[in-house]
C-alpha cells in the first residue's frame, strides 16, 4: 500500500515541468526545443494520473485526458518535425535562433 | 521499500531529464530523453496506470523516438564544438523556470490538497452507484471490479457513446489524420 503524499507527486512534475520550460527557452536546436515541449506534456499527465487516483478515484476523467494529450502531443510531434525539416531545407540550419527571415 | 520505487523512479527521470535538456550532443540528448520517459511510465504503473504506462512505452519511447532520431539525422548540420548549445537566453530561462517552480510550489502549500496523504481506497462497500447502465465494463470485468481505473472502464468511457468521451475520441483520429497529412505536405519537396 502507498504512503506516498499526492504532494510529491506534485512536485516531482513540476520539477519536470521546470527541466523542460528551461529546455524550451534555452535551447539552440529546434529538436531539443521539441523534446522540452514533450517533457512538459508529461509532467502535465503525471499530475492528471496523481489527482485521479488522490483525489477522485469513482471518474475516469483524468485518465482519458491524459489518453487525449498524448494523442494531440503524438500529432504535434509529427507536424513540428515536418516544420523543421522544412526550415532546415531552407536556411541550412535547425537552429531557432539562426531563422529570423521575419524578423523586423 | 513501496515508496521507494516512487523516489528512485523520480529521481531517474529528474536526473535523466535535467541531462538531456543541457548535453550537447542531440543523440545523448534523445537517449536520456527516452529514459526519462521510462521513468514517467513507471510512475503511470505507480499510479494504477498499467495502460496508460504501456500507452506511454509505446507511443513516447517507441514512435516518437524513431520520429525524433529521423529529425536529427535529417537535419545534422557540423555545430563548431566551441559554439554553446544554449542560445543567448540562458539566464532569463533559467530564471523563469525557477520562477515558475517557486511560484507553483507556493500555490501547493497554500493548496488545500496538501493533506492528500493517501490515495482513495475503493471498497465493495463504499463503491458508489454511478447510475451507469449495463455497458461494456461491467460485461467483461464483472461487478466486483476491484478497481475503477481498469482497462475496461477506460475503454468504456471512449468507445460508448453514453459515457460522454466517444465523439471526443473520434475527433482525435481526425485530428491524427490531420496532422498525418499536413505533416507530409509540409515536409515535402516543392515540385519544380
Amino acid at each position: 500500500m502507498s504512503t506516498v503524499p499526492l504532494a510529491h507527486f506534485l512536485y516531482f512534475a513540476l520539477a519536470l515541468f521546470s527541466i523542460g520550460l528551461f529546455g524550451v527557452l534555452a535551447r539552440k536546436n529546434a529538436i531539443s526545443v521539441l523534446l522540452g515541449v514533450e517533457m512538459m506534456l508529461n509532467a502535465v499527465n503525471i499530475n492528471y494520473l496523481a489527482f485521479a487516483k488522490y483525489w477522485n478515484w469513482n471518474s475516469l476523467t483524468g485518465p482519458v485526458f491524459v489518453i487525449f494529450i498524448i494523442a494531440v502531443g503524438a500529432a504535434e510531434v509529427a507536424v513540428a518535425l515536418a516544420i523543421v525539416i522544412s526550415v532546415y531545407r531552407q536556411f541550412k540550419s535547425a537552429n531557432v535562433d539562426e531563422v529570423h527571415a521575419l524578423k523586423g | 521499500m513501496a515508496n521507494n520505487v516512487f523516489y528512485i523512479l523520480a529521481g531517474i527521470s529528474l536526473l535523466s531529464a535535467l541531462m538531456a535538456m543541457t548535453l550537447r550532443n542531440l543523440f545523448h540528448c534523445a537517449l536520456f530523453w527516452v529514459l526519462a520517459m521510462f521513468g514517467v511510465a513507471g510512475v503511470f504503473l505507480y499510479l494504477d496506470s498499467e495502460f496508460l504506462a504501456a500507452v506511454q512505452v509505446i507511443i513516447y519511447v517507441g514512435a516518437v523516438t524513431v520520429f525524433i532520431f529521423f529529425g536529427i539525422m535529417f537535419t545534422r548540420n557540423v555545430m563548431d564544438e566551441r559554439i554553446s548549445v544554449m542560445n543567448g537566453q540562458f539566464a532569463l530561462a533559467l530564471i523563469a523556470a525557477v520562477g515558475f517552480a517557486w511560484i507553483t510550489h507556493k500555490a501547493i502549500q497554500e493548496s488545500s490538497f496538501r493533506g492528500f496523504e493517501h490515495p482513495l481506497i475503493l471498497t465493495q462497500e463504499a463503491a458508489p452507484d454511478t447510475g451507469k447502465t449495463t455497458t461494456l465494463a461491467t460485461l467483461v470485468s464483472g461487478p466486483d471490479a476491484s478497481s475503477n481505473m481498469s482497462v475496461e472502464n477506460l475503454a468504456g468511457d471512449l468507445l460508448l457513446p453514453d459515457r460522454g468521451f466517444a465523439y471526443a475520441f473520434e475527433f482525435v483520429s481526425i485530428l491524427l489524420l490531420a496532422a498525418l497529412i499536413g505533416a507530409i505536405v509540409v515536409a515535402r519537396k516543392e515540385p519544380s
